[in-house]
């Protein structure tokens, strides 16, 4: 074959250049799908935890106040553990999922609100609602 | 490999071209087939640029989403959490069973509206940009006036939708109320129930003759 253009070489250039046309294509579509698809998915990754950590929160302060006002000589290992579990929820990075820490930091959290509900001697129903409740990923 | 002949075929036509009989018709079906060839050359690329496009995106897609949603949904846990103390503490210090009703409707109620949220943040698909959005209506000429981000006492899920309802509103004063602008009036009267559980919540909170420094902390709602 003496041609100017090795004709095995065209027809690959060309394959490349119909498959490196597609790929721009679908590239850009798929990008834009990924964001959507992973919103979604995030969305209600980041509710499921943002419900939990919130009802902690305003649990928490809720019951500083409550003790604020008659607090005793009891009641100050309760407000040890009430200051301790607001001071965890404080450092949490609840919207980052990212976080390394996330289930360890959040299992901690979680102990500690049981410990103080069984100071309070209280069982709070928080009604939560949100699909399925509680944290599956 | 047929398509590889035919191109050394178009190439030089020498004595390859002697193997055929009928030269028209095998060029022309030669032809269509390396155009398929590299139709499906294209549909492979696309394919997968598609799966290399979403790979790179989907965890950017998740955390932003997450962020939202959990920015979101933190303000309604924490009126849930308040509640819920409330309620305990009623259940501590044998109150009115009323009270405890009054509560629980209120936690009724704070469900439904997270549910509501919720489900109108999952449907917030492919969210627009504000910038995007304040471009293309520029562009159109509509508002003269480039609304400023304000702060408002609302609730900050509003702030999401916000950002549409905010450039609706000002659009409706040059334009017809538009059937998917209906759509999210609807959406925005869920709020004013926000208003009112607070409302209620604030009351209740004085019959209990609690301080309403309790509600201090929901002050972002």
């Amino acid at each position: 074959m003496a041609g100017d253009q090795d004709p095995f070489d065209a027809i690959v250039m060309a394959d490349d250049r119909f498959h490196g046309e597609g790929y721009q294509e679908g590239y850009e579509e798929g990008s834009s799908l990924g964001i959507i698809e992973g919103r979604q998915h995030g969305t209600l990754h980041g509710a499921k935890i943002g419900s939990e950590i919130g009802c902690y929160q305003g649990f928490a302060f809720a019951w500083r106040c409550l003790l604020h006002g008659r607090a005793t000589e009891k009641d100050s290992k309760k407000m040890k553990v009430l200051e301790s579990l607001i001071g965890m929820i404080q450092k949490f990075p609840y919207d980052d999922p990212t976080y390394a820490k996330l289930h360890d930091d959040l299992d901690r959290i979680r102990g500690r609100f049981k410990q103080l509900c069984s100071l309070l001697n209280v069982q709070p129903d928080f009604k939560i609602s949100v699909e399925g409740s509680g944290l599956s990923f | 490999m047929s398509w590889v002949q035919a191109a050394t075929f178009v190439g030089d036509q020498g004595e390859q071209g002697e193997v055929f009989d009928e030269e028209a018709d095998e060029s022309l079906l030669v032809q269509r087939e390396w155009r398929s060839h590299m139709q499906r050359r294209v549909k492979e690329g696309y394919r997968d640029g598609l799966e290399a496009g979403k790979a790179v995106t989907l965890q950017q897609g998740f955390n932003q989403g997450y962020k939202e949603g959990a920015e979101v949904i933190i303000n309604y846990g924490q009126l849930r959490g308040t509640l819920s103390a409330l309620l305990s503490w009623c259940h501590l210090h044998d109150n009115s069973s009323t009270l405890i009703g009054k509560i629980n409707n209120l936690l009724d109620a704070v469900g439904q509206c997270e549910e509501c949220v919720l489900k109108h943040l999952k449907s917030v698909t492919p969210q627009p940009h504000v910038v995007d959005l304040l471009d293309s209506i520029q562009d159109m000429d509509l508002c003269h006036v480039v609304p400023a981000e304000k702060e408002s006492d609302k609730a900050k899920d509003e702030r999401l939708c916000e950002n549409n309802a905010e450039l609706n509103k000002k659009c409706n004063k040059s334009l017809d109320c538009s059937s998917s602008q209906c759509g999210r009036e609807h959406t925005r009267s869920e709020n004013p129930s926000l208003s009112w559980i607070l409302e209620q919540t604030a009351s209740l909170v004085k019959q209990l003759g609690v301080s309403v420094d309790i509600l201090q902390h929901l002050k972002q709602l």
